[in-house]
């Protein structure tokens, strides 16, 4: 039989029968608004990574030096009293503590680390229970000992209260203290004034860059803040420019909810020695991170023994935000393929419910001259139109399904791949389930079938 | 040549263990242009002759010639072209396919051979009117007379230009005026030339037929 004489005749069961093939394909609207939305789920993820990290540059390396709990506890039980720095204790029993530059903690001097007085600790374990404050000469010691490394900043957070602007009263926002060329190094760009400069950071002056959602924030717009005036910690501080919208950057800030002052200023008037630096080197080649982790690692455990940084490289952040995403995504693709072979059992059932009721009629088709080709195509052809529909149908679902899903903060990135995606798995598994029934028509004994009440 | 041609013909079905002979040793000819009826009582195997010389069943031993050809030696997928190309079949409930209409019906055997829906149609307009059902082209079988829908499956079996019209009871389920215009219809279409093979257990039926042959249990008995 001609293939469009074929159609004809699908297209005409079809029409004839239009509320079982909707019942039918139930199952793979379902299934197909899953895989549909599953994708747009997916690539939403993605776009917000690649969003998130748009500014990262894949060659930076945060180090930086947490106290966990447990050495914190050790560190106050040896030195109670004894020491000073970002968390917070009171009192000044290090020798650097409150007066000491932090430069001064790096060179592998630092007399009096040892012979602390602790009893059951030697130097290197009271290492660990101190304070560690990364500092401007640690990066200096990267620089010129760990090779292969085109630049490097060091930067600190901290949370002040601000006033000024159209705030009507003090809030709490992120500071970023900063070298001039963490611009650089983190991809940054203005969109409007200049970024910090080395003499804002020598001179401990009192300029700031806002982010631009800050800026927005505090002024009203990106226009009004420039050259205006904010108080932080109730100090004036000029804006000398607004950064455009970013994602996150090199050691892990959000730009565009912060408000950036010069590293030193930060220091002097904010912080105090109360912070704990991160600092940021830029490996010259994204395939040599992982040599100079290991190198950066030598060289701080020559100015620090026995500490332990954490060490992080923003290609590794990426990978593992990526595979999470991936992750979920895949659980989410079983989730869909189940319910298509959920819906594809569903279509198999009503076929085969179908196949019987039209034993007569392909025994009759059989007398007559209908090949067993003709019979197959036939019903295959009824399954794959009716998960075709139920596809279509899905995918008008999903697009009817998307606001809901949206407004619980999830992104949903519906893209036409998507929908052609679907609707190509749709067919599929209606071809697949709908073959068993289709043949085992087309096998039919004539005379079997035409006397089949 | 004979238009139909078997040889010691038996065929048999199984019941469990055992096989049920239903033809036994069946020698029969049937030349082109006759009119035979093929009578018998219930289960004396005049439906399973049918099915045989309509390719639908396959024979145990002997032989089957139609037009020379031998239908015994045939695979599925040759017999399923005899069926469309050389047999017309009329059967007693008309098996009509009630989804379509009388001339979806009609033109199904010429669009099974490949022909496009317009020209099937073309060919079968001299058919519908012969059989007085043009008007009701567009009708479904529910809608139509016992004698209408049989009328409509006389026409398919013509639609497609067999060698032989192989009518199983033709007028079984019909009333006695339609039955008789059924079978002056057949006599009418054997005037014009055709062959046809009439299977019935009514004596008055057969005697429509230019010739009859009796079967029962099985054994072709005699000829008149």
């Amino acid at each position: 039989m001609r293939m469009t004489e074929l159609l004809r005749l699908v297209f005409m069961n079809l029409a004839q029968n239009k509320f079982k093939v909707i019942l039918t394909s139930v199952g793979i609207v379902v299934g197909s608004a899953t895989i549909m939305l599953v994708l747009a789920i997916g690539t939403g993820g993605k776009v917000e990574v690649a969003e998130q990290f748009k500014n990262l540059n894949a060659g930076a390396i945060d180090i930086s030096y947490e106290v966990n709990a447990m050495e914190f506890e050790r560190g106050m039980g040896g030195n109670r009293g004894g020491m000073s720095g970002s968390v917070g204790l009171p009192g000044g029993g290090m020798p650097s503590a409150g007066g000491m530059p932090a430069g001064d903690f790096s060179g592998g001097g630092m007399p009096d680390f040892n012979g602390g007085g602790v009893p059951g600790f030697s130097g290197d374990e009271r290492m660990n229970q101190e304070k560690i404050v990364l500092s401007e000469d640690d990066m200096e010691d990267l620089t010129v000992f760990v090779p292969n490394i085109s630049d490097a900043t060091i930067s600190y957070t901290t949370s002040s209260d601000i006033e000024g602007g159209e705030l009507e009263e003090a809030s709490s926002y992120s500071i970023a203290g900063v070298k001039s060329n963490y611009m650089t190094i983190s991809n940054m760009s203005m969109a409007i004034g200049e970024f910090l400069s080395e003499e804002n950071d020598e001179n401990k002056e009192k300029y700031c860059v806002l982010g631009i959602t800050a800026a927005k924030e505090i002024f009203g717009s990106v226009y009004d803040a420039y050259e205006e005036v904010i108080y932080i910690d109730s100090r004036p501080y000029v804006v000398s420019g607004v950064l455009e919208e970013m994602g996150t950057v090199a050691s892990g800030i959000s730009p565009d909810t912060t408000v950036f002052i010069p590293y030193s200023t930060g220091i002097k008037y904010i912080t105090g020695d109360d912070v704990s630096p991160t600092i940021t080197v830029i490996a010259d080649d994204v395939d040599l991170v992982e040599q100079i982790i290991v190198d950066i690692e030598t060289v701080l455990s020559d100015s620090y023994a026995n500490a332990e940084f954490t060490i992080s490289d923003a290609g590794s952040k990426m990978e593992a935000a990526s595979k999470s995403n991936e992750t979920l995504q895949l659980l989410l693709v079983a989730m869909a393929v189940i319910v298509f072979i959920v819906g594809g059992i569903g279509i198999m059932n009503v076929l085969f419910v179908s196949v019987k009721e039209r034993t007569n009629e392909i025994g009759i088709l059989k007398a007559l001259g209908c090949s067993k080709k003709d019979i197959l195509l036939e019903f295959l052809l009824e399954a794959c139109f009716t998960s075709m529909l139920g596809a279509v149908l899905g995918v008008m679902v999903s697009l009817g399904i998307t606001p809901v899903v949206e407004s619980f903060s999830v992104r949903v990135e519906l893209s036409v791949q998507g929908a052609v995606l679907s609707v190509v798995f749709g067919v599929i598994t209606g071809s697949v389930f709908g073959f068993y029934p289709a043949y085992k028509a087309s096998t039919l004994i004539p005379v079997v079938a035409l006397n089949q009440e | 040549m004979s238009l139909i041609e078997i040889k010691h013909v038996n065929k048999g079905y199984k019941l469990g263990e055992e096989t049920v002979p239903v033809l036994k040793d069946i020698n029969f000819t049937v030349e082109k242009g006759e009119f035979v009826a093929i009578l018998g009582p219930s289960g004396s195997g005049k439906t399973t002759l049918m099915n045989i010389i309509g390719c639908m069943d396959v024979l145990d031993s002997g032989e089957y010639f139609l037009n020379g050809r031998a239908i015994h030696e045939m695979r599925e997928s040759e017999l399923t072209q005899v069926r469309n190309k050389e047999i017309g079949f009329i059967f007693q409930n008309y098996q009509l396919i009630p989804t379509y209409n009388v001339m979806q019906n009609i033109i199904m055997p010429l669009l099974m051979r490949g022909m496009i829906h317009k020209e099937a149609v073309a060919q079968c307009q001299d058919i519908v009117k012969l059989l007085g059902i043009d008007h009701r082209l567009g009708h479904r079988p529910n809608e139509l007379s016992g004698g209408q829908k049989q009328r409509v499956s006389i026409a398919r079996a013509l639609a497609s230009k067999p060698s032989i019209l192989l009518a199983d009871e033709p007028t079984g389920a019909l009333d006695t005026t339609s039955g008789q215009e059924v079978l002056k219809l057949f006599c009418e279409l054997n005037e014009m030339g055709n062959t046809i093979v009439m299977i019935t257990h009514d004596m008055n039926v057969a005697k429509s037929a230019k010739r009859i042959v009796k079967i029962i249990d099985g054994e072709l008995l005699a000829e008149q």
